[in-house]
């Protein structure tokens, strides 16, 4: 009673049954079929949806296309090609049948060519149908002054202009996806570029730093090499040893703070 | 704020919605005439404030004039937006065969930039190791 109560409370329908087939044994049975399925052809890719395979693994792998390419989901209506409906479909009038972009594949004689034209002619088509948006206002708030029941048909017109307007928009957004993704693959391309650049600056100054760092050794072990091939006093030359140490150490450091800097 | 298509749109529908605001504004605001000289005005009992006026709640002349000047000059405004917005479409002077070109000499360049990265990184491993070896081999006289 109390899960039954449950379940019809639930947000969320419960997930359907077949849940239950995804056990670990299932699934290495299915991995095994793959895997000889790939060892049985070797020059194939694998596909999605084995063919042969037993009636207790077959929820394991996904359902096949719908035949028609038609399903539903939650009620809307879905189709494999995601096509935009044209505006005769949806039961508008199309106010620029004429315009190239408008006309179906197999009303242009030359489809090819369509996708020649730049879109400039298509920002002025849309440019026309919102001046004739505000034209058809302005008849409208006439049409209502003197009769307002004429209204109604006028108000039919700015819908019809209105739909007009966003499935012209609508047919832009193919064309803007494909300029994003050219903006964004230039953007990638700077970055790539900079980060190259800054890591070659810094490689080039690491190198510097090794050089000042081989040229700063020289002088001290020459000295040292000159006290020994002397023969001075011991306690001196360990004195004097001391001090190039510690000169020798600030100026390898100041090398490098410069270097770096 | 979405991308530029979807911002034509929401002007458009604004500039739908500022149609409706007018007309209502026309509808609710105007002052009250008589046609004939029998007609009267009738005198409405006076409404809570607060509420909304279910009947014509009349400005002076010269405000509902005014009202008027100003709703059409957003009109206008909004309309010239969205001209601005559509002239501003991404990629309006390209056609769809310029795109491929261009995005595939995108890709080309990508290549190529990456191939420079992974060498500059490579060097950097290399003069990283040889500074380490240099810090290594330093000892403490």
């Amino acid at each position: 009673m109390a899960e039954q109560e449950q379940s019809s409370s639930s947000t969320f329908p419960n997930p359907p049954s077949f849940w239950q087939d995804f056990t670990p044994e299932n699934l290495t049975r299915i991995e095994q079929l793959r895997k000889s399925f790939a060892e049985a052809n070797p020059t194939r890719d694998v596909p999605i949806r084995l063919s042969d395979i037993p009636d207790s693994l077959i929820n394991l792998q996904p359902p096949a296309e719908p035949k028609d390419g038609k399903w539903r989901v939650f009620g809307e209506p879905l189709s494999l090609d995601d096509k935009l409906q044209t505006l005769e479909e949806g039961g508008i009038t199309n106010l620029a049948p004429t315009h190239p972009s408008r006309q179906g594949d197999n009303a242009t004689p030359s489809s090819l060519d369509r996708r020649d034209v730049p879109r400039a002619d298509h920002a002025l088509e849309l440019k026309r149908l919102i001046k004739s948006l505000l034209l058809n206002f302005l008849e409208l708030a006439g049409t209502l002054s003197i009769n307002p029941g004429d209204g109604l048909a006028k108000a039919e017109d700015l819908n019809t202009l209105l739909f007009n307007i966003h499935h012209a928009l609508n047919e832009y957004r193919p064309h803007q996806a494909r300029e994003s993704a050219a903006e964004l693959m230039q953007e990638h391309l700077d970055r790539t570029r900079r980060e190259t650049t800054a890591v070659r600056s810094q490689v080039e100054k690491a190198r510097r730093v090794l050089e000042g760092l081989g040229s700063l050794t020289i002088p001290a072990e020459a000295v040292r090499g000159a006290a020994a091939a002397a023969g001075e006093d011991a306690a001196q030359v360990a004195e004097e040893l001391k001090a190039l140490d510690k000169r020798r150490d600030a100026e390898l450091w100041a090398a490098t703070d410069a270097a770096f800097a | 704020m979405g991308d530029r298509l979807t911002q034509v749109q929401d002007a458009v529908d604004q500039l739908a919605q500022q149609f409706v605001a007018a007309l209502h504004f026309v509808k609710m605001r105007h002052d009250l005439e008589t046609l004939g000289p029998k007609d009267k005005i009738r005198d409405l009992p006076k409404q809570d404030p607060q509420a909304p006026p279910s009947e014509v709640d009349s400005l002076p002349v010269d405000d509902f004039r005014a009202g008027l000047t100003e709703l059409s000059r957003d009109l206008i405004t909004k309309e010239q937006q969205i001209e601005y917005l559509i002239s501003m479409l991404p990629g309006l002077q390209n056609s769809e065969k310029d795109q491929e070109r261009a995005i595939k000499e995108l890709e080309e360049d990508l290549k190529a930039a990456e191939s420079q990265r992974r060498e500059a990184l490579k060097e950097r491993d290399q003069i990283l190791s040889e500074l380490d070896q240099v810090i290594r081999s330093i000892r403490r006289p």
